[in-house]
């Protein structure tokens, strides 16, 4: 990487991108560098002979034309099965948003049925209420697995709306470099007003339903993704293989989905994995201030209204908070795991 | 290691002992108490001030006319007397001797005079000063204060905002409006009509005073931008210091008229804390003099014998405010049409019946108070202690005794099962043959995000549905964003609202006369109900006998007594039909080293917070030394 | 370079006004039944509200408002009086009061992080793959995986319940009063130098010259202080006069729960009042700090890594 010849302000913002860095390197370098040391030694140590033999000649491998079995996704794929932290960690979790739709059906209350019982009220968890009962008396396990699976939701769909919507114009901003001054004039604007301006103003003259504040998530939520983009856009688009490339005629497109894209995949999934947990973090947040409809339960509000009562009754707390830490474990190794595998360089 | 930990339990233990054994009753001299930050004061100007926020503090830096003590009776406060020549047209206020106007150090500024009352209303009925706050109590009663307030307003368009600003209470003023000061320690207003509540309306701030030599001093922007720093007190605290969102600190005015006559801390700090749940933290690190646990806190001290204030816990009194379910008799669907089943539903007497008889509210009642539900409830329009009459008793009391419905603390009174499938069954025949579809929707509208609303309607819902079942009527919870007024009210989209009213002066015409039929002053009718825009006769009917009821209440006015019991008639004949239902009271539980009974309690004003003559304990009181005290 | 730095404040300014003007018209677009309070909704009518909104100037073209209000600035230096937050006050004055106590309080938080957070990250850099990696990794999983409200709770709890602490801040008792909120915004900043520092660290490890600097015999503690925490520094530094900077702003969450009267809350609370000048004096001051913090940042790095040069074309490459 040829820094020094960077102007200061395309340097990366630091949160995100130096994870990347971080996974990226850390196992590249140290692979490479036990290689070759275990190369130097066998080499010191080793009888000639057994360094150097004759091949002997087979005619069925003479035949054989130059083939690899490399294929891009299968290699992603082993590599991250390597990871046995990240594998058992996913498992779980895809067990735990599977399990979202079990536990309403196993569970003995329905969660849009639910009776109020003033006599009933922060019950303990035990046989019939399995996480006991909320201030009105109104079964626990019902509404965290459902809130669960709300807040899952949202934070997926929202994460991926501002992962497609930064890559996109990212994408765009990085290779027409006309724009890019436009880009950037825009990107500082947003970027310098407080985004809780936004959403109040939103959800002042919209509303605060679930779809409205989570679409406006997207809107503001993909300038990290996009300048994330643009900079390695920049940083590959003029690398010399790109131009002969596209001396010999390539189209912009293959070359943008290619030579470029290859290089930001693990990058975008590793942004995916963290803007997860992010925006169940952001959720709850938006719900403490009021800019969040709470007619539909998610994890934010439970949380929200667990925080009055969580001195005496701590499991109204526990139980989402340790649902929300699950899934933002998991994203945070699932996405380190993942973005290394889909780095070629650590392709074998 | 063990050793020292023995030692340091012994000794704890020493001094837990000490404390408890010094538990005399000291009274506390430095108050601590606190608000919600979401409830911060906003503005120094007591004549424009609307907020409780704001009254509250400032009801402490400045005295009034008149006061009230803790039984809500009205007392003297800048004046000693008061009377009325001729049954409550004229009322002539005469002041205490001595009263001075300090600064927030105390430095004596200048004397209180009548005149300073005059330059108060000026301020306020000038529309250019005051963008027409607090003004349509004086409007509604002072002789001349609309025509003066619409002088101000016309001025202000044709020739700007200057010209009003430099009015004074000299000029139109004192030409138009009927106060009049004819010595610096008389007051006489003329109101438009014999209103034997007026002294009421004399503890509000639209009749506060303001000195005109303050804004000799430092003008009238001066006075508009005032803050603690630059104004003049004449109550019997000042401020000593103020942090926004953190702490305000008043101390005893050095200064003040009355220093002998009441008892004053020697400072009050109110803290500003994010929930009551830091409130609680604060009163458990010993930070704060008093507070109302959140129902878990509550809950938990209630259940827990052993609790360290499982003893302490008092029921609040309850506030000023009479919770009542309006139902409105003129809806629309969302794209603008009427919403006819309701409309005709509502209409229908036995319908409104079912309702008012089929629901047992002890749950509902229980979002308020969750340990004794049945202290919160009301069958009643008016609130308590508005007004009583000569012998004692409470108005409410004279309506209950119409009603024939008693508080009995076991059971909800006015829910009767057998009544309710009556009406029910009554309610379904009828509809049906004019053709509605039911169970008709009642749609009930909430505040989008927050949870104690949907909790209240949701337990409402429910309460519904096990009282009158699912066939005839059926909860619907909308949400709205941010207004109730615009998104929901002025469209017409809600089928019921709940709110509460407190009054703002003694009688209960401040009450009934909101609920009359095509009367323009009346609120609830003209804003909630949409009465005047109903069409079945038979329900304009019952309104205009009550209203004819009301108006005949209204016409006495030589006879307190007589008046509550008309007024008492009426509002019975009110809720016998259903035309309201009476919801709930607010009372809460609290710990607390203040004797409630001490505080001033009033149903009206400003004066609920003045912080005088309260009656402390520097040990949280018992559950028992509050009961004893309430007697 | 002068001329360079020239640009680049008056691309600032620029961006400045920008944004300013942006949240200017933004308001505006806020429904008017906003200005009033539930109760004066409730109370007033049509005629009186109009009274109201025209009184407050609000009702003239939005640009019109614009142009006497950058007049105002430019002119007196006046970001107008707020309206309801503290009524008729200078917003100079509401801000004046708060941005002091959100900065010391910040700094400080800023101060602790960034020693914790620096050391602990060189030592997990140190015994990379050892336990402490391993402990420091956990605690910066922990702290992001736990939403700040519920952190920020269980300080609260604790700290006070448990350990005594003062639940409130005070000014009267600012030191011990300021613990728990100074532990709230330190917690999370410290895993992040944390991280970044064990980041850098390891990444300068891996290079050439240091394998070189190894080889040639240098020993372990030499390599690491004299040149690899020299240079790992380099890229925290650039985000070290924004984050200075930006402690003005407060934090939302950690004043609220804390009684903190900085600047943290202001913003939301303004925008909820209506009080249109607090909020466009708050932005002001938000995004002036902000694009100054990022500038500052670049010449800092350009004057402590030679390498990096700030003439280079600009930014628009």
């Amino acid at each position: 990487m040829d820094m020094n010849k960077k102007t200061v302000s395309e340097l990366e913002a630091p949160v995100v991108d130096l994870t990347i860095n971080r996974s990226m390197t850390d196992s590249n370098i140290d692979k490479k560098y036990n290689r070759g040391r275990v190369h130097v030694h066998s080499r010191s140590t080793l009888p000639e002979k057994q360094l150097f033999s004759y091949a002997e000649y087979r005619a069925q491998d003479a035949e054989r034309i130059g083939y690899s079995q490399y294929s891009y996704w299968r290699s992603v794929w082993r590599n991250f099965l390597r990871k046995k932290a990240a594998v058992v960690m996913s498992l779980v979790f895809v067990a735990l948003f599977i399990f979202t739709f079990i536990a309403g059906a196993i569970g003995k209350y329905d969660v849009f049925n639910l009776r109020i019982d003033n006599s009933l009220m922060f019950t303990a968890p035990n046989a019939e209420y399995w996480f006991g009962t909320d201030n009105m008396g109104r079964d626990y396990w019902s509404q965290v697995w459902y809130a669960t699976r709300t807040s899952i939701l949202l934070a997926v769909s929202v994460s991926l709306g501002q992962i497609i919507a930064g890559v996109l114009i990212g994408l765009v901003w990085g290779y027409v470099r006309k724009l890019d001054s436009f880009f950037f004039s825009l990107y500082n604007l947003i970027d310098n007003i407080p985004t809780i301006i936004y959403m109040t103003l939103i959800a002042l003259m919209l509303g605060k339903t679930t779809l409205i504040m989570g679409v406006s998530m997207i809107a503001f939520g993909w300038l990290a993704t996009a300048r994330n983009v643009r900079n390695l856009v920049f940083m590959y688009r003029d690398r010399e293989y790109n131009l002969a490339s596209r001396c010999l005629g390539t189209s912009l497109w293959r070359i943008l989905s290619k030579n470029i894209f290859p290089y930001l995949v693990s990058v975008i999934i590793l942004r995916l994995a963290l803007a997860i947990p992010s925006t169940i973090a952001y959720e709850t947040t938006l719900t403490y201030l009021g800019l969040m409809d709470i007619s539909t339960p998610s994890l934010g509000i439970l949380l929200r209204n667990a925080r009055s009562y969580f001195l005496d009754y701590p499991y109204l707390l526990i139980f989402p908070a340790a649902i929300v830490s699950i899934i933002t474990i998991t994203f945070y190794l699932v996405g380190n795991a993942f973005s290394d595998a889909c780095d070629p360089r650590n392709h074998v | 290691m063990k050793k020292l930990l023995s030692l340091v339990l012994a000794l704890a233990m020493v001094l837990s002992m000490a404390c408890i054994t010094t538990a005399s009753a000291a009274e506390i001299t430095d108050l601590r108490t606190w608000e919600t930050t979401s409830r911060e004061l906003e503005t120094w100007n007591i004549q424009k001030s609307q907020a409780a926020q704001d009254l509250n503090v400032l009801c402490n830096l400045f005295d009034g006319l008149l006061t009230n003590d803790a039984s809500g009776a009205l007392v003297g406060n800048a004046a000693k007397e008061w009377s009325t020549p001729d049954g409550g047209k004229t009322w002539t206020f005469v002041l205490n001797d001595g009263m001075k106007w300090v600064d927030k150090d105390g430095n004596e500024k200048a004397d209180v005079v009548a005149q300073d009352w005059l330059t108060g209303l000026e301020w306020v009925l000038n529309f250019a000063k005051n963008d027409s706050y607090n003004v349509s109590m004086p409007n509604d009663m002072i002789v001349g204060a609309k025509e003066y307030y619409d002088y101000t307003k016309q001025l202000t368009e044709e020739q700007g905002e200057e010209a009003a600003l430099a009015l004074t209470a000299d000029g139109k003023f004192a030409e138009l409006v009927k106060v009049t000061a004819p010595d610096d320690k008389t007051i006489v207003y003329e109101c438009l009509d014999a209103m034997t509540y007026f002294p009421s309306v004399a503890t509000y701030n639209c009749l506060y005073p303001l000195s005109a030599k303050l804004i000799e001093e430092i003008g009238v922007a001066g006075y508009e931008a005032i803050t603690w720093e630059n104004m003049w007190y004449n109550g019997p605290y000042v401020v000593q210091s103020f942090i926004h969102q953190n702490e305000k600190v008043l101390v005893a005015n050095p200064n003040y008229w009355n220093a002998e006559g009441v008892k004053r801390f020697n400072s009050v700090s109110i803290k500003m804390v994010e929930s009551v749940d830091t409130a609680y933290q604060l009163f458990y690190n010993g930070e704060l003099d008093h507070v109302q646990p959140s129902q878990a806190t509550l809950t938990t001290i209630y259940n827990d014998k052993n609790h360290e204030f499982n003893k302490n816990l008092v029921e609040a009194r309850p506030t000023k405010y009479s919770y009542q379910m309006h139902l409105v008799y003129d809806v629309n669907n969302l794209d603008g049409t009427p919403y006819t089943d309701w409309n005709t539903a509502v209409a229908n007497k036995n319908f409104r019946l079912a309702l008012y008889y089929g629901m047992d509210m002890t749950p509902y009642l229980a979002r308020t108070n969750a340990i004794n539900p049945l202290s919160c409830q009301n069958y009643a329009y008016t609130g308590n202690a508005v007004a009583v009459n000569s012998q004692g008793i409470d108005y409410t009391q004279l309506v209950r005794d119409e009603l024939g419905l008693q508080y009995d603390y076991n059971t909800y009174v006015r829910y009767d099962a057998e009544k309710a499938a009556q009406y029910k069954a009554a309610a379904i025949e009828e509809l049906t043959a004019k053709g509605v579809k039911l169970p008709v929707n009642m749609v009930y509208y909430i505040k989008g995000d927050s949870q104690t609303a949907m909790d209240s309607a949701q337990t409402l819902a429910q309460v519904i549905a096990d009282g009158l079942g699912e066939d005839l009527v059926k909860l619907e919870i909308r949400t709205y964003i941010s207004s109730l007024t615009n998104e929901v009210r002025v469209p017409q989209y809600n089928c019921l609202f709940i709110n509460g009213w407190g009054a703002d002066f003694a009688d209960p015409v401040n009450f009934l006369g909101q609920e009359t039929y095509n009367d323009p002053a009346a609120y609830y009718s003209n804003n909630y109900s949409m009465i005047n825009k109903a069409t079945d006769p038979d329900l304009i009917a019952t309104y205009e006998e009550f209203t004819r009821l009301v108006n005949e209440a209204k016409a006495i006015t030589d006879d307190n007594d007589a008046r509550y019991a008309a007024f008492a008639k009426a509002e019975a004949y009110f809720i016998e039909n259903a035309l309201t239902i009476p919801a709930s009271y607010e009372v809460a539980w609290e710990l607390t080293c203040i004797n409630p009974y001490s505080k001033v309690y009033s149903a009206y004003g400003i004066q609920a917070y003045r912080y005088v003559n309260w009656e402390t304990n520097d040990q949280i009181y018992t559950t028992e030394e509050i009961a004893a005290l309430a007697k | 370079m002068a001329k360079y730095i020239l640009k680049r404040l008056l691309q600032s300014l620029l961006t400045v006004l920008l944004v300013v003007t942006l949240v200017f018209l933004l308001m505006r677009l806020m429904p008017t039944d906003y200005f009033f309070t539930e109760d004066e909704l409730m109370k007033l009518t049509e005629e009186q509200k109009h009274d109201r909104l025209l009184a407050s100037g609000l009702l003239d073209h939005p640009l019109k408002q614009l142009a006497d209000y950058f007049k105002g600035i430019f002119t007196e230096g006046d970001l107008g009086v707020s309206r309801r937050i503290q009524a008729n006050q200078p917003v100079t004055k509401v801000i004046g009061s708060k941005f002091s106590i959100s900065m010391e309080l910040g700094l400080k938080a800023l101060g602790i992080s960034l020693v914790i957070g620096v050391i602990f990250g060189v030592l997990q850099a140190r015994y990379k793959d050892g336990i402490l990696d391993a402990v420091g990794t956990a605690y910066t999983v922990f702290v992001n995986a736990v939403p700040s409200l519920v952190t920020y709770s269980l300080i609260l709890a604790f700290g006070s319940r448990v350990l005594g602490l003062p639940s409130m801040f005070t000014m009267r008792k600012p030191g011990p009063s300021s613990i728990l909120p100074m532990v709230c915004l330190s917690i999370g900043s410290i895993a992040g130098y944390m991280l970044w520092t064990r980041r850098y660290m390891v990444d300068e490890l891996n290079k050439d010259y240091i394998r070189l600097a190894k080889l040639k015999g240098l020993s372990t503690r030499s390599v690491m202080y004299r040149h690899v925490l020299k240079n790992a520094f380099v890229p925290l530094a650039q985000y070290l006069p924004y984050s200075i900077l930006l402690t003005v702003g407060g934090s939302l969450l950690v004043e609220r729960f804390f009684s903190v009267p900085g600047m943290g809350p202001l913003l939301t609370d303004a925008i909820a009042r209506y009080d249109l000048n607090v909020v466009q004096g708050v932005v002001l001051l938000y995004a002036t700090l902000g694009i100054l913090g990022v500038f500052l940042g670049d010449l800092l790095m350009s004057l402590i890594d030679p390498r990096i040069r700030l003439t280079n074309k600009g930014a628009t490459r």
